[in-house]
C-alpha cells in the first residue's frame, strides 16, 4: 500500500508571499515568445567595420576638423583599403605625421582642407603627390 | 593522349614574407621612421633582431647588442625600439587573414611568412603575386615580397631574389626567369643561404666540393641521404624541382606551445622561479583556451646564461597531466615540479614551459573520477575575462602575484604604443 497524498488544502491564513515562493520548481505555462526572435545583441564590429584586415581605429588630436563634427579626442574608424575620393576625410602623411584633412579633387588640382578657418589649405598638383594612409569612415564623437 | 602542358599545370607554391617585419610594423603607424635607420631590439632590449635597410647600410650586424649601438645612435640618427609583440602579433594576423583570401591552402610558417598553394599560367601567377603584394601594403600597411616556384625551397629562394634584386619589383616567379639567370644566381649563393641547411653542415658540404646552391642542386640525392640525412636529400630534390616538403595546414599550435623568456635580472631563488612558472602556467592556460585545446604533457625548464660558462645549470622536468587540460591551476601546479631541481644561488637567465600532446577540447565529459574541479568552476575563463577587461597582471594565481612588477619581467624601455590592441594607445592623427 502506497501513501496516498490527497489534495492540499490551501489555508486562507497563508501569506501571499509564501504562495509566491513555491519551494518546488513550477513549469511556466507560457514560454517567452521573445526567445524565438533573439539572435544576439548589436555588434558594432559587424556594422562599423567592413574589412578587419584594413581597418584601424585612430584618435584625433587637435581642432582643425571641428566643422566636420570631428573634435579633439574623438576616435575615427579608418579603412586603408578605400579609394580616396573628392570629399573623403582622409588620413594623410604630412611631414612624417598622420594628419586628418578633407580631400578635394578638382580640375585645377588637389587640396587638403581643414574644416576650421584657422588652418590653411594645402595644395598639391595631383593625388599621387600625397601619401594617403587611409580613409575615415566613421567618427566616434564624444557628446 | 597526353594533355598539352598548359592543361596539366602543377600547383605551385607562393612564399610571402614581410620585409623587415618588426621595423615595417612600427613604420606603418609612425611614418616619421620612414627612411631612417631603425632597429628593433630583442627581449629585454638585448640586441638588434630587425634592421631596416638603412640600419643594414650602416653596417649594423644582426644580433648586435644594444649597449654597443647606443653610444653611436645619436650620431647615426638611429632609432631603437623595444619589441612591441602586441602590435606585431596583430599585424601578422591581419596579413595572414588577407593572404588566406587568395588561396584555400595557406600555411602560416612564422610570424611574418606564409606559404600558399597557387595555380595558373606563369602570367597569372605573376599577376597574383603582384596583387597580393599590393593588397598587403595597402590594406595592412606593410611591404611584402613574393616568391613563386614549384617547391617550397625554390619559392623561398625566389623570394630572397625578389627582395635583393629591384628588377623583380618584389615578385619573382622562378619558372619565368631565364634558366641561365637562375643558374648564375645559384652559383653565386653559398649553400648556407638555402632554407633548411644548418650552418654546422656547410663545412661538411664544402668538404665534398659543394660550395654553392648550384653545386647542391646537382648533387646525387642518394649520396646526400647516406652522408647527411633524409632532410638534406629533400632539400636537394626540392632544388631540382621535386616537391618533397608538404604544405602543413597549421604548423604551430598543433603539437606544442612554448612560453619562454630571458630575464631582465637573473633569478637566483626557487621562490622567484615559482613566480615565473606560475605566470607561464597561466599564459599557457589562456592560450590553450583561446585555441580550444587541452594539453596532456607539460615540460618545465630553466637555464643559466650561455655567456656565463661557470655554474651552469639546465634543469628540466616532464610532467604527464592527470587528464587533458587547459586548467591554470593544474598547469601551474605541474610547472612547479621544476622547483626541487632549482639550485639556490645559481643565476638562471631563462625559464619556460612547454605544453605538448595537444588535443581539441572535447564535448565528451570525462568520467566523474577525472573531472577537474577548477575547470568546472571556470577558473580559467574567469581569469581570462578579468585579464581582458582590466589588463595583464590584474588577476593572478597564487605565486604569480598581481602587482609590484616582479624584477624578472621583460624590459621594454623603448616600447612604441600598442596601437591596435589597446584603446588607450591608439595612433594619434593630427588635426592641425
Amino acid at each position: 500500500m502506497g501513501v496516498v497524498v490527497g489534495p492540499r488544502v490551501i489555508d486562507a491564513g497563508m501569506s501571499l508571499l509564501s504562495v509566491l515562493i513555491s519551494p518546488v520548481p513550477v513549469a511556466a505555462g507560457y514560454p517567452s515568445p521573445a526567445q524565438d526572435y533573439f539572435d544576439g545583441r548589436i555588434d558594432l564590429n559587424e556594422h562599423l567595420i567592413k574589412d578587419i584586415t584594413s581597418t584601424y581605429v585612430v584618435r584625433v588630436s587637435g581642432d582643425s576638423m571641428e566643422g566636420a563634427g570631428i573634435s579633439d579626442g574623438d576616435e575615427l574608424i579608418v579603412n586603408r583599403a578605400l579609394e580616396p575620393k573628392d570629399g573623403s576625410v582622409v588620413i594623410a602623411v604630412l611631414d612624417g605625421e598622420l594628419t586628418i584633412k578633407r580631400l578635394r579633387i578638382t580640375a585645377t588640382g588637389v587640396v587638403l582642407q581643414a574644416e576650421n578657418p584657422a588652418y590653411p589649405d594645402i595644395r598639391v598638383p595631383s593625388v599621387s603627390d600625397l601619401v594617403i594612409w587611409g580613409v575615415a569612415t566613421r567618427c566616434l564623437h564624444h557628446v | 593522349m597526353s594533355k598539352p602542358a598548359t592543361m596539366r599545370r602543377m600547383p605551385q607554391i607562393a612564399h610571402v614574407d614581410v620585409n623587415c617585419f618588426y621595423a615595417s610594423a612600427e613604420r606603418a603607424f609612425d611614418p616619421s621612421l620612414e627612411g631612417r635607420p631603425v632597429v628593433v631590439l630583442s627581449n629585454n632590449d638585448g640586441c638588434a633582431v630587425t634592421r631596416s635597410p638603412e640600419a643594414k647600410a650602416l653596417g649594423i650586424p644582426l644580433g648586435e647588442p644594444w649597449f654597443k649601438l647606443a653610444p653611436r645612435a645619436k650620431e647615426w640618427g638611429l632609432v631603437a625600439l623595444s619589441s612591441n609583440y602586441e602590435l606585431y602579433g596583430d599585424i601578422s594576423a591581419r596579413v595572414m587573414e588577407l593572404l588566406g583570401r587568395y588561396s584555400a591552402w595557406l600555411e602560416v610558417y612564422s610570424i611574418d611568412e606564409a606559404f600558399l598553394g597557387v595555380k595558373g599560367t606563369p602570367e597569372e601567377l605573376l599577376a597574383l603575386g603582384r596583387t597580393m603584394k599590393t593588397a598587403v601594403r595597402r590594406n595592412v600597411g606593410v611591404p611584402v615580397c613574393v616568391g613563386i616556384a614549384g617547391t617550397k625551397t625554390l619559392a623561398k629562394l625566389a623570394n630572397k631574389w625578389a627582395k635583393n634584386n629591384p628588377a623583380f619589383a618584389g615578385v619573382c616567379h622562378w619558372d619565368s626567369v631565364a634558366a641561365a639567370d637562375r643558374e648564375s644566381l645559384m652559383r653565386r649563393l653559398s649553400v648556407i643561404e638555402i632554407w633548411g641547411v644548418a650552418t654546422r653542415l656547410t663545412k661538411r658540404l664544402n668538404g665534398l666540393g659543394i660550395q654553392s646552391i648550384l653545386d647542391l642542386s646537382r648533387a646525387d640525392p642518394v649520396m646526400i641521404r647516406d652522408r647527411f640525412s633524409v632532410v638534406m636529400m629533400r632539400t636537394v630534390l626540392e632544388l631540382q624541382g621535386t616537391p618533397c616538403i608538404p604544405m602543413e595546414e597549421e604548423r604551430i599550435g598543433r603539437d606544442q606551445l612554448i612560453f619562454s623568456r630571458s630575464f631582465a635580472t637573473p633569478i637566483t631563488t626557487a621562490a622567484g622561479m615559482r613566480q615565473v612558472l606560475s605566470v607561464y602556467g597561466q599564459q599557457a592556460s589562456a592560450r590553450l583556451a583561446k585555441h580550444g585545446l587541452q594539453a596532456k604533457v607539460l615540460t618545465a625548464f630553466a637555464g643559466t646564461s650561455h655567456f656565463n660558462p661557470k655554474d651552469t645549470s639546465y634543469p628540466s622536468v616532464c610532467v604527464p597531466l592527470p587528464m587533458p587540460t587547459a586548467d591554470p591551476v593544474l598547469l601551474t601546479g605541474a610547472a612547479h615540479a621544476l622547483l626541487p631541481h632549482i639550485n639556490e644561488g645559481i643565476r638562471y637567465a631563462r625559464a619556460g614551459i612547454m605544453v605538448t600532446d595537444l588535443r581539441p577540447t572535447g564535448n565528451q565529459a570525462p568520467l566523474a573520477l577525472f573531472e577537474n574541479p577548477h575547470e568546472e568552476r571556470r577558473v580559467g575563463a574567469l581569469m581570462e575575462d578579468v585579464t581582458r577587461r582590466y589588463g595583464r597582471g590584474s588577476i593572478g594565481l597564487g605565486h604569480a602575484g598581481i602587482r609590484g612588477g616582479p624584477d624578472w619581467t621583460m624590459k621594454r624601455d623603448m616600447l612604441s604604443p600598442r596601437y591596435t590592441t589597446h584603446w588607450d594607445e591608439l595612433p594619434l592623427v593630427k588635426a592641425a
